[in-house]
């Protein structure tokens, strides 16, 4: 068996990512990675730009791709040679990133999803949140700019909180409103932000009860995996739910999906050419 | 003059109504909600006093012979030139917050490339906006926020792929600089600005100079104030000065429509029903619980998400030729279904009658809570003054109620404000 390359493209509703492998029986190579925020383009378009982009960095032409996985929203993407369920992806991405995960928490910007998996990133069983975005990636996102804060401060900004206000309000969209009111009474931001991840986290913790992942490592996947007070706010509310779960993220956790896709990718290809062999 | 002031502060705008001792209204002003309350508060009160001048203006000219068939036009040529002068003037501000604004480990060793990026930005800012105040030029929106906001992102990406900078640099700056620049108190100097106004070339100064410089130079006292709306409680203002927002509206809708019994009230993130006695007083009220789908703010963030103004939407879905069923309660949700139904090439204005439909008919839920509609009923709010929103409405009415009179009053989003006009003129001169 000789190495292959495979692909994996993963469209979420805030970002596109895609991902490059080069593997070889059991052993895998990293080759690239691309990652683009949609704001209200194509995410098409958006997909197979930075895919070019991925390739030509890492040396590589389409043609030498044996699989493209899609997976999230990219199932009507082109180049693609076979689709996943994000899932399925998700749960191996993670035990990829992390081999000790034993369930995984994806957050993106609309949905987030627990799942439970065994040893080898085989879905177990899972569970989304409902249809609210109370407590979403776009919901902190918009949070933090009307703050001012960018992306990326969020996090350490929120770990600097002495006094967590609680979000009462439960609505994403009129939660701003309740932010505005919190600045105007002198609230810090630190404070605002540590009491919306508290608030977020007590539900996901929740969510993680009800998958029946009782112990072990949970990893995070999705935009919201690089939100380390998002992580550390999780912590302490499997701490007072008394769940004997560790909250674990990675810095490539947001390509989780595509990574997962990938390695699905290279498994199916192999067994259709295990299957065209015999075949033959 | 003795002024009586209202002021509704909402969630989303804030509107100022200023009425004289015989209730007749003088001026209205309306500006985004901000967290400063006090800065928003006082902002609405400077618009609405603008707005009064204008009004005086307005009486001075109309005194003057041969006037009469070109007031008009001066009196908007002579609008466009003060917010002109208003709009760049927050602009210069906006400038020299965001360049102060760059500093920090953010920014090491890229501060001159940022700098230079963000006043070649705002220099076209400048440039274009001579445009948005050209007579005839229908804005996106009346708020500084917004005219500078969208411009900005235009621009500023323009401006950063040409210098090879990353635009999200530049925007958290921006971010952070708009609401410190929308939190400070108003500039002053509105009469200095009317005469600036008065000396731009567009206006025949021997005809109006006069007239406008002696409407100008009438005093203007705020005799009394009266506080209400959302934000009503953190208003600087003593307790006797303060009413609650569901009596206001009421009033509001009376004074406008005499024969109200049933108000209808979508604001920015509540949907009241209201029934009034024939006096304008509240007999009985439902409203919506904290929940963004069925008030404004939906629509609110669906502009957002199209990339349009407010006032864009109702237009456009007017238009529409089809009944598209929008499956999403949830506000963000509906964003993410508006997406996925665009890039499966329905059509924009097909969508959007489907959002408008899906907002009334919540608020037809509360109606019928509240007691149902009795004859005559009123629909205020600001999403009174969107069509679409109106067209569904009327339909649904006539369907479940039969035929009531329904009055939809251009200046409906001021109701809460108009009734807090009339109880500051009532605390005075009863």
């Amino acid at each position: 068996m000789s190495a292959i390359i495979t692909a994996g493209v993963d469209i979420g509703s805030g970002c596109v990512k895609t991902v490059l492998f080069e593997i070889d029986g059991d052993k895998t190579r990293w080759l690239g990675k691309e990652l683009s925020r949609i704001r209200s383009r194509d995410p098409f378009l958006l997909a197979d730009e930075i895919y070019d982009a991925m390739l030509s960095k890492a040396g590589v032409s389409r043609g030498d791709v044996a699989y493209v996985a899609s997976t999230g929203d990219a199932e009507n993407l082109r180049f693609a040679t076979g689709h996943f369920y994000s899932m399925t992806t998700h749960g191996r991405g993670a035990v990829y990133l992390n081999p000790d995960a034993r369930a995984v928490l994806d957050i993106g910007a609309l949905n987030g999803r627990a799942i439970r998996i065994d040893g080898g990133g085989k879905v177990l069983t899972y569970k989304m949140t409902s249809q609210c975005a109370s407590g979403s990636g776009q919901f902190l996102e918009n949070i933090a700019r009307y703050l001012g804060i960018a992306h990326d401060e969020i996090g350490m900004l929120s770990q600097k909180a002495d006094n967590p206000e609680r979000v009462s309000s439960i609505c994403a969209v009129l939660a701003e409103t309740d932010v505005i009111n919190m600045v105007s009474r002198g609230i810090s931001a630190a404070n605002i932000l540590k009491g919306i991840h508290l608030s977020m986290a007590v539900r996901l913790a929740k969510l993680l009860k009800s998958i029946g992942a009782t112990d072990g490592v949970v990893q995070m996947t999705g935009g919201l995996a690089l939100d380390t007070g998002l992580v550390a706010a999780l912590n302490e509310a499997l701490v007072k739910e008394k769940v004997a779960l560790v909250a674990e993220s990675h810095p490539d956790s947001i390509y989780a999906g595509a990574v997962g896709g990938a390695l699905w990718g290279a498994f199916r290809h192999q067994k259709l050419s295990r299957l065209e062999a015999v075949a033959a | 003059m003795r002024c009586f002031i209202g002021i509704d502060l909402g969630s989303t705008t804030t509107k100022a109504v200023v009425m004289d001792e015989n209730q007749t209204v003088l001026g209205r002003g309306i500006t985004n909600s901000r967290s400063n309350y006090d800065t928003a508060a006082a902002v609405s009160k400077q618009e609405a006093l603008v707005d009064t001048r204008l009004t005086l203006f307005r009486r001075s000219l109309e005194a003057v012979p041969g006037t009469a068939d070109v007031a008009e036009a001066v009196l908007a040529d002579l609008e466009r030139n003060f917010r002109h002068i208003q709009f760049v003037e927050q602009l210069e501000d906006l400038e020299r917050t965001c360049i102060g604004n760059v500093k920090g480990p953010r920014f090491a060793g890229r501060e001159k490339p940022v700098i230079e990026a963000l006043a070649e930005t705002f220099r076209r800012l400048r440039e274009h906006s001579a445009t948005q105040f050209a007579p005839g030029f229908r804005r996106k929106s009346d708020f500084f926020r917004d005219l500078a906001g969208g411009d900005f992102m235009h621009n500023g990406e323009a401006v950063c792929r040409e210098a090879g900078l990353a635009f999200d640099l530049i925007l958290n700056i921006y971010d952070k600089s708009i609401i410190k620049v929308e939190n400070r108190p108003p500039a002053g100097d509105i009469e200095g600005k009317f005469v600036r106004a008065l000396e731009m070339e567009s206006l025949d100064q021997s005809l109006i100079a006069a007239p406008v410089k002696s409407a100008l130079s009438i005093p203007l006292e705020e005799t009394y104030v009266v506080g209400t709306g959302y934000g009503r409680v953190r208003l600087p203002f003593p307790k006797e000065h303060i009413r609650s927002e569901i009596l206001c509206h009421g009033l509001g809708a009376h004074i406008m429509y005499p024969g109200t019994r049933t108000v209808l009230d979508i604001g920015g993130q509540d949907t009241k029903g209201i029934q009034v006695d024939p006096a304008g007083i509240v007999e009985n009220f439902q409203m919506n619980d904290r929940c963004a789908a069925g008030c404004g703010r939906y629509l609110g963030y669906i502009a957002d998400e199209m990339n349009m103004g407010l006032q864009e939407l109702g237009p456009l879905a007017m238009q529409s030729t089809k009944q598209v069923r929008i499956n999403s309660t949830c506000t963000v949700f509906a964003g993410a279904e508006l997406r996925d139904r665009l890039a499966l090439g329905e059509k924009r204005e097909d969508i959007l009658a489907g959002l408008h439909r899906a907002i009334i008919l919540r608020a037809m839920s509360i109606l019928s809570r509240a007691g149902g509609v009795k004859d005559q009923f009123t629909f205020t709010g600001g999403v009174a003054k969107n069509e679409a929103a109106v067209r569904e409405l009327r339909k649904l009415i006539k369907e479940n109620y039969g035929d009531v009179q329904i009055n939809i009053n251009p200046d409906s989003i001021y109701t809460g404000a108009l009734g807090g006009a009339a109880f500051a003129v009532r605390a005075v001169l009863n």
